[in-house]
């Protein structure tokens, strides 16, 4: 066990690291400079560059990054606020987003358990039906176009919750943004529950627990369910990819002030320190998920840190 | 005693043998497919849609970038469901004073103009306008699957057939590459190249990939001990001569079935994109484009955004669905999952 998950572990620190040497790059190849402004002559160009440090060859320049990226140490923001430290832009928008991808994703799990539940208990019958096509409807419909659809109705014509998010009632501006969020979440849970659950219930321990006499309720939570869970764990990881794309178009439409927008503003002003920064944060948060998702699996099932990798 | 005890399983039918005629593969395949409802349903609007993002531009006499400035936001009116009371070119907007109903082509005397999905913001022709974007997102979602399908098929296929070092130094530099979002590479090679079609099918072509090559590589690792392997050389089959005549025609099922579910992946990414800036460049459109122009006024002008986002959500309802059929149809044993 200790090898595997020293094994994870590295494997985990060299992408972060490739990420941000691939970050480097990419961000040095970049058209336009921000300071693309005609009125700073040669001089004053040098002298700003000389201040922030692009003058340096870019071995060092990297070198630095590095330690500062480790530290928490962002730099400043050319063009969205000028000179103001990234990590203090950041700091006050990661929680709102975070809080919403939370609210999805407990929302999704909870209500996509539920609906996997009902659709195998009840299978081949008109409520499986149902909450299959609700499922596929989730998992082929993007989270914008719910956020929309919400957006207009409940926010624009029958005006339940605040069509764009205020920071004096965050609870109630982040239903809408968490519900559209969590339709993704939700449906591949269903589905994924519904499959697990229906292989569960078909296997000889299932007939073994009935035989002995246990009642339904019984069987389905204590046995059959806790089985199920365990591959519902993997499909956690790519979810989580799936937020982070979703809440910057979603955090665009209910005007949220989270990381999302921000890199939105960021990629549309080229401040490509902000970028960066976002870019890394985002990377660490992934890496960070799949390496607590593949230490959870491995430990829970022996199959996995026993070399059966494969697939 | 009967109350107590209720047989379980007892399949009376299981003791029955029936002879069924041998078929080829593809005709079972076929035969699975076409059982599945919901996959017909799937192919079915696919065909529709595919016939309509090729005819629907052609189909009326606008172009998708030619601007009347004079018949902006004019709504949907289409010829003959006009009498009906729907569809009439009237809309209802609401300003500060209450709600007014208005019909743009009467009040500037167009009676002889249809917009069938009305007009947007600049007086383009938004039925036009969705079907050259339809064509221009499957242009690239197809584009974008199939050269992931080539890039990761030959990965997996290899990375697997050799296995050891070779494999070793694969794995480990497909997980560093998985680790990292799509997201970022998406954005970043956005940021950097010019946006465009290419573009936008390289960075796709980027990211997509691995799934793939992950079901090729288990596929082989499945495959590759198996005696038609080892007969093939035996008879002195090259390593490629193996791995593209010998395995891959065993494995074009689940490929298939994987290029079926990266091309809505890729409709999406597109769509996204373009939400947040990073499309295709203007005048030329795409679905993802149109339900971001159509976001701007969709309070106001609630049709400008509907028929982009539902000619998408169909699509990518239809790929999912039809992937699904797919699936079943060619490993009906597999899990649904």
């Amino acid at each position: 066990m200790k090898k595997y998950i020293l094994k994870r572990v590295l494997t985990s620190i060299l992408t972060l690291l490739a990420i941000v040497l691939v970050l480097f790059i990419l961000m040095h190849l970049m058209p336009g400079s921000p300071f693309n402004d005609e009125k700073l002559s040669d001089d004053q160009r040098t002298v700003l560059y000389a201040k922030y440090g692009l003058d340096q060859p870019i071995v060092i320049q990297f070198g630095r990054y590095v330690v500062n990226m480790l530290r928490g140490d962002f730099g400043v923001s050319y063009n969205i606020s000028k000179n103001t430290p990234i990590s203090q832009l950041i700091q006050s928008r990661l929680p709102i987003s975070i809080n919403i991808g939370f609210f999805a994703v407990a929302l999704g799990a909870i209500v996509g358990l539920i609906l996997g539940l009902i659709a195998a208990l009840k299978r081949d019958t008109v409520l499986d039906t149902i909450c299959t096509i609700i499922s596929v409807i989730g998992v082929s419909v993007p989270s914008y176009v719910f956020a929309l659809a919400l957006s207009y109705n409940l926010g624009f014509k029958w005006k339940v919750f605040p069509m764009l998010y205020n920071t004096a009632d965050a609870l109630n501006s982040s239903i809408m943004p968490s519900v559209a969020l969590s339709m993704f979440t939700m449906a591949t849970i269903a589905r994924f529950t519904r499959s697990e659950m229906i292989e569960v219930l078909g296997s000889e321990y299932m007939l073994f627990a009935e035989s002995k006499g246990l009642t339904s309720s019984q069987i389905i939570i204590k046995h059959a369910l806790r089985n199920a869970l365990i591959p519902i764990i993997t499909v956690l990881a790519p979810l989580v990819v799936d937020l982070m794309t979703g809440s910057l178009v979603v955090e665009k439409i209910f005007a949220i002030p989270g990381v999302g927008s921000l890199l939105v503003n960021a990629i549309q002003s080229n401040d490509y320190n902000v970028v960066i920064a976002l870019s890394f944060i985002y990377s660490a948060l992934y890496i960070f998920v799949m390496l607590v998702v593949d230490i959870l699996y491995g430990i829970i099932d022996p199959r996995i840190r026993l070399g059966k990798e494969g697939d | 005693m009967d109350a107590y005890f209720v047989l379980k399983k007892q399949n009376e039918d299981i003791n029955i043998d029936s002879n069924y005629a041998s078929q080829s593969f593809w005709k079972e395949v076929r035969h699975r497919f076409f059982h599945k409802k919901s996959a017909v349903v799937g192919l079915i609007f696919i065909i529709l849609i595919v016939f309509f993002a090729i005819v629907g531009p052609g189909m009326t006499e606008y172009d998708y970038s030619t601007q009347e400035l004079t018949q902006k936001n004019f709504a949907p009116r289409v010829p003959g469901l006009e009498n009906l009371g729907i569809l009439d070119g009237t809309e209802t907007l609401s300003t500060t004073t209450g709600s007014k109903e208005i019909n743009q082509y009467e009040a500037g005397g167009h009676d002889d103009l249809y917009y069938w999905f009305g007009s947007d913001m600049y007086g383009r022709d938004l039925w036009t306008r969705c079907w050259s974007g339809a064509r221009v997102s499957l242009i690239i979602a197809v584009a974008a699957a199939l050269i992931d399908m080539i890039i990761g098929m030959s990965y997996g296929l290899i990375s697997g057939f050799f296995g050891g070092a070779v494999d070793m130094v694969m794995q480990r530099l497909l997980e560093i590459w998985n680790g990292i979002p799509r997201l970022v590479i998406v954005t970043l090679l956005l940021l950097i190249l010019r946006p465009g079609m290419i573009t936008i099918i390289f960075a796709l072509m980027l990211t997509e990939w691995v799934g793939m090559s992950r079901i090729a590589r288990a596929e082989m690792l499945k495959l590759k001990e198996q005696e038609f392997v080892l007969a093939s050389r035996t008879l002195g089959a090259g390593s490629f001569f193996i791995i593209f005549k010998e395995v891959l025609p065993n494995i074009i099922g689940p490929i298939i079935t994987q290029v079926m579910f990266s091309i809505p992946t890729a409709i999406f990414t597109e769509a996204f994109l373009s939400f947040v800036g990073l499309g295709i460049p203007v005048p030329q459109c795409s679905l993802g484009s149109l339900i971001s122009d159509g976001y701007d006024s969709f309070t106001t002008h609630p049709y400008q955004i509907i028929p982009p986002i539902i000619i998408m959500a169909l699509l990518m309802l239809s790929f999912n669905l039809l992937g699904d059929g797919l699936r079943e149809a060619f490993d009906p044993k597999m899990k649904e999952m």
